[in-house]
């Protein structure tokens, strides 16, 4: 049900979208022709779920003609040039190969981040904890085999305190720090502390914070078999204060 | 109120434009364009706004953004077109005026092709062989 939602939201922006750049259109003499561009894009958000069914990632191949089209263009630039070597259509096909795979990764990162949210939840009974998981394709270790997806850091942030909430209404709003992508073969750096987990302790950071950050840890390693560095564990609380 | 400077500056250049079309036409033709130009600069920023505001909105719900950019091309094909056809039409060349707009309407339908050919490409496919 949720696609047909998407779809219909799409729809009526491009319609509404569509009806206020009539409005924009600086002369009459240009309209027809942009009502016909505006009409064809309403069409082809209609047909999105059958092209996208019928033929892939439809969007996708829209916006490499659209830049193929940008870039051929123009008076002085040579036209049509190296337009269709054969290097220019492998670089296009991977382009799109890799726009597919970034979107699957991205699919799989949320999935494995809600799974390992609702193992945290039943282990550790940490309420509200957020996870963020990033996956990368890893280079093969040897030239023969593919790349495999591998996760390259896990973020737990683990939920604000009760008591800090209601004292800090208000005080700035919480800030959820952005993901740093962290190395796996890197474990030297100053967040790794000594069991090499990078625990993001400061001073804020209450105790029983630092022994529920630890459960998580264990459980993470022991349960999707990472390596300590790879997964990172905040405080919100910490965080908060820092800024 | 923004709509009485613009209105000012083109009272004005009109005046002067009259005045100054007796003794050098030249000049005057100068100042017409010099005047759309400034007017053009003025909206400029007011256009972007507005786009901003669309381009906001459709990154928030999600819309794909190839769709923005085909109807920002648009928006701006077509000023740009009208706007330099309006300046050759002051000059009184009015079939160069002609063809930039022609150029415009021919750039508009070309943004058009790869959309045509995925929907054509689609319906072929529905189609029984």
């Amino acid at each position: 049900m949720t696609w047909l939602g998407g779809w219909l939201k799409e729809i009526i922006l491009v319609v509404l979208l569509a009806s206020f750049v009539e409005m924009l259109l600086p002369s009459k003499s240009m309209e027809r022709y942009a009502r016909l561009v505006l009409s064809l894009l309403v069409l082809l958000t209609m047909l999105s779920p059958i092209v996208s069914l019928l033929k892939g990632d439809a969007i996708s191949e829209l916006s490499l003609a659209m830049d193929q089209q940008s870039s051929q263009g123009g008076l002085l630039s040579s036209g049509g040039q190296g337009a269709g070597t054969l290097q220019q259509i492998l670089a296009d096909g991977q382009k799109l190969a890799q726009g597919q795979q970034k979107h699957t990764l991205e699919i799989a990162a949320n999935e494995i981040a809600g799974q390992m949210k609702d193992q945290i939840i039943r282990e550790t009974g940490g309420n509200g904890v957020q996870v963020t998981v990033a996956l990368a394709m890893k280079k093969p270790e040897s030239p023969g085999t593919e790349a495999q997806p591998a996760i390259t850091s896990v973020t737990v942030q683990l939920p604000e305190p009760q008591a800090t909430a209601d004292r800090s209404d208000d005080s700035e709003p919480i800030v959820i720090s952005p993901v740093k992508k962290i190395e796996i073969n890197i474990a030297t750096t100053e967040e790794v502390t000594a069991k090499g987990a990078a625990i993001e302790s400061d001073d804020y950071v209450s105790e029983t914070d630092q022994a529920q950050a630890k459960a998580i840890l264990k459980l993470l390693e022991t349960r999707w078999g990472l390596e300590a560095e790879v997964i990172k564990v905040r405080s919100s609380k910490g965080d908060a204060a820092k800024l | 109120m923004e709509i009485i400077q613009v209105v000012g500056i083109g009272l004005l250049s009109t005046i002067l434009i009259l005045v100054l079309k007796e003794q050098k036409p030249l000049f005057a033709f100068l100042l017409a364009t010099a005047t759309g130009i400034l007017i053009f600069l003025f909206l400029i920023g007011k256009i972007g706004m507005i786009l901003n505001t669309l381009e906001r909105v459709a990154e928030s719900s999600g819309m794909e953004m190839i769709y923005l950019k085909t109807v920002f091309k648009i928006i701006g094909i077509s000023y740009i077109a009208e706007f330099g056809a309006q300046v050759v039409r002051d000059a009184g060349q009015d079939s160069i005026a002609s063809k930039i707009e022609l150029a415009g309407k021919v750039l508009i339908m070309v943004l058009a092709v790869p959309i045509i050919s995925i929907i054509i490409e689609t319906v072929m496919k529905l189609l029984p062989a």
